[in-house]
């Protein structure tokens, strides 16, 4: 028997959180569904003690709000699935769901809201795959929901804000750095920075990270990028060295440090594969961080009543996903009646405003995440570039030799995107390799569909699953 | 290598789970994950085709490089896994 509700809301950072809040004050019957064990997303990672003491200082004002809604969902009357996870999405908002335990089974709902967050974007190099090597946000994640260190002492490279925040939190946590090398130069950034007023608050942000990291006497070296990740069962050095303007290693610039841990990040991709899968039409774009859900202003997908939210509609932070969320709950409420025309325009009208200029922030912090063609030029063939089925740089480069220059092309000839974390590490990796070797248009180039199950699930699990077939079960979501 | 646990944080209760049949201490509310790294497993699956050692690395569910053997249960997320007291892990270092 399928379970119904008014809305299902897929992801429960601060899009997720923001929409569940405004829909349930109107009394809509609402579902949380996060695969995570705890509601907030990556903002609000942090030990579950931690999380209970509800009046502690919290300096971010963006982290408070989402403190505050998680205290107020927590307590209303909304359901949370936690430990849960979205197989796929069919015709008529169905949802095939696999819960903390594993059991399957389907939910349904009026209108689904989708808030799937992103991940980190990688730039693959020899050794990456060495236990010690981690992408930056592991290494936050560790210290905020574990309190530990990600190593005794952390190297740390990459492009973007990200490494600057890593690197305070360590310090905070009386953690040691052994140096921050960002690969992109002080030229490119200094690019970046025309983009206008929005961006001036994070710079300013940016600014403090440095000062606390300068007076700490940290390392940061710019334009210098990992060459190399050593060790025999796990990570023991890394090779750096400087890079030009294309991208490319200087040679005779190259240094080698002593670590046992590296974090490293490039950016953020969208996390689009469910949307996909439900049939939504996704754009491409480096300013919104990759492929990314097309959405109307009232945040509607291309399909019916499918809302899509926060960093999968293009990345842009936590303040982006703050507005979307309550953009798609203002439209639903609005569409169903619950809420006059007066009331819909004088919520979501500045919410629409804010979100353009949050928008453009994106397109700031996208800049500094961008990578130079010449980086993909250079990957040695024996680099693995899809981990999950372990096809090195060496095999796509004799398919694209051979031709196979698409998305879906490359992922049939070599097998890359077809393991278990199903293309989202190597997707975004291979796509910039692809448009770096044939220079093709974004939408030749395309993106690897999405199917179900869109996560690893059993077949024992699916074989349990109780399937209603019977027609009445279906109407009650009536759409 | 207890010392990667950060000296500040306010910790849950103490537990104690088994990591390929030795006792290892844990603390309520740790991921799977950190409670490994933080007693020094840092290898936690041979991969299947080139038998390459794998660790932690994306840390958020979505890479399925962490992947331990939980209260016999094969090919858990250790990152998406909170510990439990008398958990059984089992991890593939060789």
């Amino acid at each position: 028997m399928k379970r119904s509700y008014h809305v299902i809301i897929v992801g429960s950072g601060l899009a997720g959180l923001a929409a569940a809040d405004i829909l349930s004050r109107y009394g809509l019957q609402i579902l949380v569904i996060d695969d995570n064990a705890h509601l907030g997303g990556q903002l609000l990672r942090e030990l579950p003690q931690a999380a209970a003491a509800e009046n502690r200082f919290e300096p971010d004002r963006l982290k408070r709000q989402g403190v505050r809604l998680a205290a107020r969902i927590k307590k209303g009357n909304i359901q949370v699935l936690n430990g849960t996870q979205v197989l796929g999405i069919y015709p008529g908002h169905i949802l095939l769901v696999a819960d903390s335990r594993g059991h399957v089974s389907e939910y349904c709902a009026d209108a689904l809201i989708l808030a799937t967050g992103a991940r980190e974007r990688q730039l693959p190099f020899k050794g990456w795959t060495l236990p010690g090597v981690m992408s930056t946000g592991a290494a936050q994640i560790l210290m905020k929901s574990s309190g530990i260190l990600p190593g005794r002492k952390t190297l740390i490279g990459g492009c973007g804000p990200l490494m600057l925040v890593l690197a305070a939190e360590i310090l905070a946590n009386r953690g040691e750095i052994l140096a921050v090398l960002d690969q992109s130069s002080t030229v490119m950034k200094l690019k970046a920075v025309t983009a206008g007023p929005a961006i001036w608050p994070k710079l300013l942000e940016g600014a403090t990270y440095l000062a606390r990291l300068a007076a700490a006497r940290v390392s940061i070296k710019q334009g210098v990028r990992i060459v190399e990740a050593r060790g025999r069962n796990q990570l023991e050095e890394v090779v750096v060295a400087g890079v030009d303007a294309d991208g490319r290693i200087v040679r005779g610039t190259e240094r080698v440090y002593a670590t046992d841990t590296l974090a490293v990040g490039y950016g953020f991709s969208p996390n689009i594969e469910l949307p996909q899968q439900a049939g939504c039409a996704i754009k491409y774009s480096k300013a919104r961080g990759g492929w990314f859900v097309d959405v109307s202003d009232a945040m509607m997908t291309t399909v019916g009543d499918i809302y899509a939210v926060g960093e999968a509609t293009g990345i842009a932070g936590a303040g982006k996903s703050f507005v979307e969320g309550r953009i798609a709950a203002w439209d639903i409420l609005k569409k169903r009646s619950v809420v006059d025309r007066q009331t819909y325009e004088s919520n979501a009208g500045p919410l629409m405003r804010r979100r353009s200029r949050q928008v453009q922030y994106g397109r700031f912090l996208n800049h500094l995440c961008r990578l130079q063609p010449g980086c993909y030029a250079e990957i040695p063939d024996e680099t693995v570039i899809c981990r999950c089925e372990e096809i090195t740089m060496g095999t796509i480069r004799s398919q694209l030799n051979n031709n196979f220059t698409t998305m879906n092309g490359i992922k049939k000839a070599t097998r890359s995107g077809m393991g278990n974390c199903q293309g989202r590490t190597c997707g975004p990796i291979l796509f910039d390799i692809l448009s770096a070797y044939s220079h093709r248009p974004p939408d030749e180039i395309g993106c690897t569909s999405a199917r179900a199950p869109v996560k690893t699930v059993t077949l024992g699990a699916l074989a349990k699953m109780t399937v209603n077939t019977s027609q009445d079960d279906g109407d009650k979501c009536n759409n | 290598m207890s010392d990667l646990r950060i000296s500040s944080v306010w910790r849950g209760a103490k537990i104690n789970i088994r990591v390929n049949g030795k006792a290892v201490i844990a603390f309520e509310g740790e991921t799977v994950h950190a409670t490994l790294l933080a007693a020094g497993y840092r290898v936690l699956r041979q991969t299947p085709k080139t038998h390459q050692p794998r660790g932690i690395f994306c840390g958020m569910g979505v890479c399925y490089d962490c992947l331990v053997t939980i209260n016999g249960a094969a090919n858990q997320r250790a990152c998406m896994t909170r510990v439990e007291d008398r958990m059984e892990i089992e991890v593939d270092e060789t």
